[in-house]
């Protein structure tokens, strides 16, 4: 009776919270309700107990498995300063992980990201299955929303606000297969010219060795501004992850005035951007300095005013010189 | 028999022609990056990018050979014009080339071993080589290493300072290099200063 009412609450909660979290995501300014996010935060606690890292090194029973839980271990803080860190983990992971053991079919009833994103899953969903991760049906059904976007960590642009944050969230996500030999080998497939044999991940660093200044691009900006498609003003990036044949190779598309940059990394940025101080595209200058992006006009006119001044000066002065040296030449004649 | 003097040595003559090359590269990669618009198609980006960083990073070593070779010489101090009567001198090298070159009239200073440059050649030179050029070269260089740049710049990248201090002295290092190409033809003929950066020899009007 206590367990079934337990579970009722806990659900009823959840949900207000999901809600809440839709919201805010929507842009609504509903604040959370306080109350519920206490009786959730309370209610993880218990989940925490084991799954973060003081759990492990103080695991609060002997019969764990510590193998399988040193895989699920989660930072509490920054759970809580997640997406999701205002919900209560059992709206994700379902009844069966009220007790431990865990129930057997616990992962399997742990909700779908469209149960709440149904929308989102919807308009994406087309995207992502044109994407490089989803050419091949093995590597396709290794993957879910939670394979790139951590649920436990991850935070949206739009509150995580940050550009350079929102490249290091987003870099990682991508860096964990492609910078590991170990995590890539989960996922690939096998050799097209070797087959049974997995593909090898091939070395981020020389892969990108065309990329001038690549570290200082991976500091700044995420791996999807080249490796997903254009797209309109005012419309969210697309999912389609594109592989080096199809990224996009053309510096000028982020270094010109018109950077692609406003549409992608800066996109929840763009509404604030006031030419601050006289400079194009401020709003980017405050996080980074983008040559060919973030130029000053009026400076760029004085500066090409002054070398066209000195060119003009000098021809003048020389045409002059050549008149004169005539006018003497025709006097002595 | 000319009235020649032996004015450059060997060094001095390489170093020039090396630092012209690599400011032109510089300035021709500097602007395909400052303006980079697909409707200003100079040198591809990322071409420029590369080849500017190398150029940029040969500059500087090639600086520091400068800097060397001037004290091992003593040809720092042909950039030091000596009073007194300097600013009169430069008055006096300003009217030439405001009227007196236009006259026909010689060249107001003779050019000596002991001085190559008048009083108005060796200011300029001097701003330029030792204030100018040591600001490009060090921001350049926080360009490349941009951990030590500022971190922040009131309210922007703490890149900013040092991308417009860049882009101004390379600018002045142009306009500087356009005026110093012509005045190269106020020689004897209009050539003879630009034979004289190859020979080393220079021709007396």
């Amino acid at each position: 009776m206590f367990r079934s009412w337990r579970k009722t609450t806990a659900a009823v909660a959840a949900f207000v919270a999901c809600v809440w979290s839709f919201q805010a995501h929507a842009g609504d300014a509903v604040a959370a309700d306080p109350e519920v996010v206490e009786k959730n935060r309370k209610a993880n606690e218990a989940c925490f107990a084991c799954h973060s890292e003081f759990g492990f090194k103080n695991p609060p029973r002997t019969d764990m498995d510590m193998k399988k839980l040193a895989e699920t271990l989660y930072d509490p803080k920054v759970f809580a300063g997640s997406n999701h860190g205002t919900m209560d983990c059992r709206q994700c992971h379902g009844q069966g992980y009220n007790d431990y053991p865990h129930s057997e079919t616990g992962k399997s009833e742990t909700s779908p990201c469209s149960e709440c994103h149904a929308t989102k899953v919807a308009r994406l969903e087309p995207q992502y299955d044109a994407s490089v991760h989803a050419r091949l049906e093995s590597v396709k059904a290794k993957f879910t929303c939670a394979t790139c976007h951590d649920p436990h960590i991850d935070l949206g642009a739009t509150l995580l606000k940050d550009p350079l944050k929102i490249a290091v969230q987003d870099n990682k996500a991508c860096l964990e297969c492609h910078d590991s030999d170990e995590v890539f080998a989960k996922y690939a497939a096998d050799d097209d010219k070797t087959p049974g044999i997995k593909k090898k991940r091939p070395n981020i660093d020389t892969i990108h060795e065309w990329l001038p200044n690549t570290k200082r691009h991976w500091q700044t900006v995420r791996c999807v501004e080249c490796h997903t498609p254009e797209v309109k003003a005012n419309r969210p990036l697309s999912h389609e992850i594109l592989d080096k044949e199809k990224a996009e190779k053309n510096c000028l598309s982020c270094h010109s005035a018109n950077s692609s940059l406003k549409t992608r990394l800066y996109r929840h940025l763009v509404k604030d951007e006031q030419d601050r101080l006289g400079f194009t595209n401020s709003i980017i200058l405050s996080s980074s300095y983008v040559i060919g992006a973030t130029r000053h006009p009026l400076l760029d006119k004085i500066v090409i005013g002054l070398v066209a001044l000195t060119l003009g000066g000098v021809l003048l002065h020389g045409a002059i010189r050549i008149v004169f040296a005539i006018r003497r030449k025709g006097k002595k004649q | 028999m000319s009235d020649r003097i032996y004015l450059l040595p060997l060094w001095i003559r390489l170093w020039h022609w090396t630092n012209a090359l690599l400011i032109i590269t510089l300035a021709v990669t500097g602007i395909s990056l400052h303006f980079a618009d697909p409707k200003l198609p100079l040198v591809e980006f990322a071409l420029a990018a590369r080849i500017h960083d190398i150029a940029g990073l040969a500059l500087v070593a090639l600086y520091v050979l400068f800097v060397i070779a001037n004290i091992v010489t003593g040809n720092w101090w042909q950039y030091v014009p000596k009073p007194p009567g300097v600013l009169e001198r430069c008055v006096k090298q300003g009217r030439w080339y405001m009227v007196g070159i236009f006259k026909g009239e010689p060249h107001p200073y003779r050019v000596s071993e002991e001085a190559n440059f008048n009083a108005m050649q060796a200011i300029a030179y001097w701003v330029i080589m030792y204030v100018v050029m040591p600001v490009m070269l060090i921001t350049g260089l926080l360009f490349l290493y941009p951990e030590f740049a500022p971190d922040r710049f009131f309210g922007f990248d703490g890149l900013l300072p040092v991308a417009i201090l860049h882009y101004l002295t390379g600018a002045v290092i142009i306009m500087f290099m356009i005026a110093h190409i012509y005045l190269g033809t106020t020689g004897k003929t209009a050539t003879s200063m630009f034979k004289t950066m190859f020979t080393g020899w220079y021709e007396q009007h």
